[in-house]
């Protein structure tokens, strides 16, 4: 059993999900390793922990933010679903979104039913991130219906 | 002999013109106020530049003059030992004229140009309406230093395209209105775009009666409260009054024109604001809000001014107009868009800080003082100004476009977050860094408050400082003083720290900070990416929140360098020919500019400016 999440640094992101102003939580402790990493140092374990921090964030950007969104932290879904709930209990009309190095969501069973968007995929370099046309990361959105979609193309925007 | 007398006289004029001729831009030839607007580096700017000098020398002894005839001789030795030391600093003090303006146009409804000593006729027509427009936006831009505001533009074009096409021009606006055998015909629509043009691109055109800077123009849109608080009651000479549906229709127009238009070419001016009326929630006008977010979207540069209430408005690029008398008269028109400011004198916050602690002194206290001299010396300002206008030289308070007394005495800070800095305060939405803002900003205020006249009003405001803020980082290390940047921040958070994130942004310029900034303060909020239509709505939903009242949203649009291409986004690559070899337009505080015209030193200030990408690497 892991322990704890921990976070090291949090901002205010516009482009990691699509259309919502988000309170992104760096989850450090990353179990995934991808070769070639832009932050190799979040593998680590470090930071503070995230439940101890998040009622002080949440007060801080109450009526600001539209989403909460976890960059990482799928190596503890027990966890990860106490937050989630403890968000939505706070604000129910708030977003949750968490990117996951995973290819699948078996890992986030527990929190899943709580998430409004999920990113998954290991980062392959030759591939590219969400930007790049060839990657094989995806991003879904849940939809009213319940069904998930996949709205990866949103990053893909080239602009004139 | 002659070559001793002319070389001790001259010399330094025909090397001022040589090191001009060898600086690699206009701004960073310029010694003396490297202004944002002179795009040019040519001749009539080498002129204007070379007797800037003597231009200051004059001024400061018209002051010291004044100042000994209201108050003492010490107290003018003082003002010159401030400048000198650069604890103080008085804007364009590089001409003779008032600072900014914001003007009503009711005067030139009756007399044309004929006040402002033109030929032109009032205007009859919309052609004659445009034609006269653009020359008297040059013409009061002539007797001032700074911006000039026209809030009605659009107003009074509506009733000019109304007159001669009908009130119901906009339910005809796709209909070809020109008359049968014309060559090019043109519908409404085409028409009214060619007005546009005709107006903003010549108005562009760097004036050579001003040094071939452009005018500073600047305009304002309103929403529904606020059409009806400035021009309730207001009357057209034919007795007709102004039209809230058909304005609207073309400043929306306006706007949707003057987005499109600056892909052909970096358009400048108008510096353009979006009057917006809170009722401390929620945006009143839903239909304008959710506009000024959808422009914002669609990648349109502008800013946006909210308030709880229609007796402020911002019409001067941040200029920010408590209004005293918001009604109409006959004589002056609508009484709440004449407004500006006669002069600003700007107080170095990080030397005050920094000399009071090595004093020993408390720092508000050192605040009261220099506010104290600063309000004598901007008296003995005003009596200048005055004295002007006495002998009749201000033609265009004369022609009553504006009057003394609807104009502020500014008093302007820079150097505010180094001055935090330097007593180790974080610079974030902090107990800490607010108390400082209020140590500091409100005793500014309240001798403000209480120096007002019948005929005086003092304001505070947080100055663009364009290149003073280069200055006081230069003059600053040269004193010895502690320095953290090169360039003083012109916002209330640091423009490089990019653990600021947006949101912070607008609670550091919201209501705890900018409640005693009465003269104003802007938000450039830096962003890499547009944002889309509901996240805008929401960042303009956390202004009203957080109290911040006047903010823009800056995200650098690309130039082509080789083939002319403008894109709205910031691109490594132009898309058209693939060129690499590019240029980007940004905000130099207000005015829109391409990065490689700014001064050398604002540059490199740029090149440090975050951009919230939001990029978080996993």
């Amino acid at each position: 059993m892991m322990g704890r999440l921990k976070f090291d640094g949090y901002d205010i992101v516009m482009q990691e999900v699509p259309g919502e102003i988000s309170l992104a939580l760096n989850i450090t402790g990353c179990p995934h390793h991808c070769p070639g990493c832009h932050s190799p140092y979040m593998w680590e374990d470090r930071g503070e922990f995230v439940a101890d921090k998040l009622p002080e964030l949440l007060e801080r950007y109450k009526g600001m933010i539209t989403c909460v969104c976890f960059m990482g932290g799928d190596q503890n879904d027990q966890d990860l679903a106490h937050m989630c709930g403890y968000i939505k209990t706070t604000d129910p009309m708030i977003k949750l979104a968490i990117y996951i190095g995973a290819p699948t969501v078996r890992a986030i069973s527990g929190s899943f039913p709580f998430f409004d968007y999920i990113k998954i995929g290991p980062y392959i370099a030759e591939r590219g991130g969400l930007d790049s046309p060839t990657t094989n990361q995806r991003m879904y959105k849940k939809q009213p219906d319940g069904h998930w979609e996949d709205i990866t193309s949103a990053f893909q925007r080239s602009y004139k | 002999m002659y070559t001793e007398k002319y070389n001790g006289q001259y010399r330094k004029y025909v090397n001022f013109i040589k090191r001009y001729r060898a600086a690699s831009n206009a701004a960073t030839g310029s010694e003396v106020d490297s202004n944002a607007n002179v795009e040019n580096k040519n001749i009539a700017t080498c002129s204007g530049e070379l007797c800037k000098r003597e231009k200051i020398g004059c001024n400061r002894l018209l002051m010291m003059d004044k100042i000994t005839e209201m108050f003492n001789p010490e107290l003018a030795e003082e003002y010159i030992r401030q400048l000198e030391s650069h604890e103080l600093y008085k804007h364009d003090e590089t001409s003779i004229y008032p600072y900014c303006v914001s003007i009503t146009m009711y005067p030139f409804l009756f007399s044309g140009l004929k006040g402002l000593g033109g030929m032109a006729a009032a205007p009859k027509n919309l052609d004659s309406f445009c034609g006269s427009f653009i020359n008297m936006v040059f013409a009061v831009a002539a007797q001032f230093a700074g911006a000039v505001s026209t809030p009605e533009f659009l107003m009074y074009m509506d009733y000019f395209i109304r007159k001669d096409y009908g009130d119901d021009y906009t339910e005809r606006w796709d209909e070809t209105v020109t008359a049968p055998g014309v060559l090019r015909q043109r519908t409404m629509k085409d028409l009214v775009h060619d007005k546009f043009q005709q107006i903003v691109y010549s108005i562009n055109q760097p004036a050579a009666a001003r040094d071939f800077q452009s005018v500073f123009w600047n305009i304002a849109y309103f929403d529904q409260p606020y059409f009806h608080g400035m021009f309730d009651n207001f009357v057209f000479p034919d007795d007709s009054e102004p039209c809230w549906e058909t304005l609207s229709f073309l400043q929306k127009d306006f706007m949707k024109w003057f987005n499109a238009e600056r892909l052909k070419e970096i358009l400048t001016f108008p510096v353009e604001t979006v009057n917006l009326l809170n009722d401390g929630h929620e945006y009143v006008d839903k239909e304008w809000a959710d506009f000024a977010a959808e422009m914002y979207a669609e990648g349109h540069s502008f800013f946006t001014y909210t308030s709880d209430s229609v007796d402020s408005l911002a019409s001067c690029c941040r200029l920010r107009n408590e209004m005293q008398d918001n009604s109409f008269s006959y004589t002056l028109g609508a009484g709440g868009v004449s407004t500006g400011s006669k002069g600003v004198m700007t107080i170095n916050i990080n030397r005050l800080v920094q000399n009071a602690v090595r004093d020993g002194a408390d720092i508000s206290e050192r605040v009261r003082e220099q506010v104290e001299k600063v309000h004598k010396y901007l008296l003995a300002y005003n009596a200048i100004v005055e004295d002007s206008f006495n002998s009749g030289l201000l033609g265009v308070y004369n022609a009553g476009y504006i009057s003394l007394d609807k104009q502020y005495l500014t008093i302007g800070i820079n150097g505010f977050v180094e001055g935090a800095e330097f007593l180790g305060i974080d610079i974030s939405p902090n107990d800490r860094y607010f108390e400082y803002g209020k140590m500091i900003l409100e005793p500014i205020y309240a001798a403000n408050r209480a120096a007002k006249t019948d005929s005086i009003m003092f304001n505070t405001e947080f100055v663009p400082a364009e290149n003073l803020g280069v200055k006081n980082a230069k003059w600053d290390a040269e004193a010895g003083y502690v320095v953290p940047r090169p360039c003083y921040n012109s916002y209330f958070y640091k423009v490089e720290d990019a653990t600021c994130n947006l949101l912070d942004k607008f609670v550091l310029h919201g209501k705890l900070m900018t409640q005693y900034l009465d003269g104003g303060s802007a938000l450039h909020a830096n962003l890499d990416e547009h944002l889309t239509k509901e996240q805008y709505q929401k960042i303009m939903e956390v202004a009203v929140q957080t109290g911040c009242p006047y903010f823009t949203f800056n995200v650098p649009n690309t130039i082509c360098n080789d083939c002319g291409y403008i894109s709205k986004h910031k691109l490594d690559r132009c898309p058209k020919c693939g060129s690499e070899n590019l240029d980007y337009a940004t905000r130099i505080i207000g005015y829109l500019k391409r990065v490689s015209r700014f001064s050398e030193a604002r540059q490199e200030e740029a090149a440090k400016r975050f951009y919230d990408d939001g990029q978080i690497k996993v």
